[in-house]
């Protein structure tokens, strides 16, 4: 592919990365996972653009890969090392007011959600993202009604999660 | 407050706090080979349509044909060569079709629904390599037996001939063997896709479950 194209679509990922990280945050627990996932996603992103029209945002088309990479087409690798506590460690570091009572609630919800399956991790990291219900369900591929019935469900396993 | 409420406000304050790769970085990542399911299925799936193709073609040399003519089995193996080759192709070719289908900017279950017929595509055509395989067994099984006989030239053919007992134990061995076979080869693709598409076919089943519950 000429390198035009390249340096169109690297310039664009660059501007959106965060994204990317965003969803490997959600769906890894320990830093080579991510940096595996993140790796993967930027092929499968440089694979699909081609096809990217632009009829939609570059953002909301980088969704809908970056996620379908980590529900369905990445294969997680074996790890023996896991590292417990990748996701405070690494991105409350730079946090600015602290209040221990709230992050130690955070932190309970950061692990909540860990314990999600993949298609709940994606309905909550869609939510995070401020994503109406017809994106969401144009995203996964499912009704909006049921969309909505999943996301209700959501909630209720997180509160069990946290309040067993 | 909603617990996701309350998370999400956190996460958005988090959004300075992930690292920033350079462009040289983010470059040399999309020169990598993928490493994902579909790569791996396009591979495995290419092993299995050679795998079988040479099996057969290389079971059938000189002394193989002299056999076949033998047991006056030579034209009806020519046609189930013929027709078997078509099949393959229409297989190779189904597969083909399906494999470029899949796309990441399809939405999640119509990128899996894709994954899934493609890897059908090609546990059918197993299906069929056994199902053929069995079926000619069966019948060079039969033809050797009738024409074997014969070609021998023995005098007394009687002693030469299964009774009952013998074409019972026969037919048990038989299917003992072929359940054996079968089975080994079940286990085999079972680890080999159990691996692969465990993941997948959890998802698909939780996306689907909404579908058929509402």
């Amino acid at each position: 592919m000429d390198k035009e194209l390249e340096h169109q679509f690297v310039s664009n990922l660059e501007m959106h990365q965060n994204i990317v990280h965003k969803i490997c945050r959600i769906y890894t627990n320990d830093q080579a996972s991510h940096n595996d996932l993140f790796q993967e996603i930027t092929i499968q992103l440089w694979k699909a653009y081609p096809k990217f029209r632009g009829e939609a945002k570059f953002s909301t088309w980088m969704y809908r890969v970056a996620l379908n990479t980590a529900i369905t087409l990445y294969r997680k690798k074996k790890r023996s090392i896991q590292t417990q506590d990748y996701d405070t460690v690494h991105f409350r570091i730079q946090a600015q007011e602290y209040d221990p009572q709230e992050e130690q609630q955070l932190k309970l919800m950061y692990n909540a959600v860990k314990e999600l399956n993949d298609i709940d991790k994606a309905l909550v990291f869609l939510y995070l993202e401020d994503k109406n219900y017809k994106e969401i369900s144009d995203t996964l591929g499912i009704s909006e009604v049921n969309a909505r019935v999943k996301m209700n469900r959501v909630k209720t396993k997180l509160k069990k999660i946290l309040n067993p | 407050m909603d617990e996701l409420e309350f998370l999400k406000k956190d996460w958005k304050k988090q959004d300075g706090n992930y690292p920033k790769l350079s462009f040289e970085q983010l470059y040399q990542m999309i020169l990598k080979k993928s490493s994902s399911i579909v790569r791996w299925i396009f591979i495995i799936s290419v092993l299995e349509f050679v795998f079988w193709t040479i099996l057969t073609l290389c079971l059938a040399d000189q002394e193989y044909w002299k056999e076949m003519e033998k047991i006056h089995l030579k034209g009806f193996t020519i046609a189930l060569y013929l027709v078997g080759y078509v099949i393959t192709f229409y297989f190779i070719f189904k597969f083909y079709k399906n494999y470029r289908k899949i796309t990441a900017t399809d939405s999640a279950s119509v990128l899996m629904e894709n994954i899934l017929n493609t890897r059908k595509t090609v546990k059918y055509y197993i299906g069929y390599i056994l199902i053929s395989t069995g079926f000619t067994f069966l019948v060079y099984t039969y033809f050797t037996f009738k024409y074997h006989i014969a070609n021998m030239k023995v005098k007394n053919s009687s002693l030469y001939e299964f009774d009952l007992n013998q074409w019972l134990i026969f037919i048990g061995a038989f299917l003992v063997f072929m359940l054996v076979f079968l089975g080994v080869i079940w286990l085999f693709y079972k680890l080999l896709y159990g691996i692969l598409l465990n993941r997948l076919h959890k998802n698909y089943k939780e996306l689907k479950r909404l579908e058929i519950e509402n």
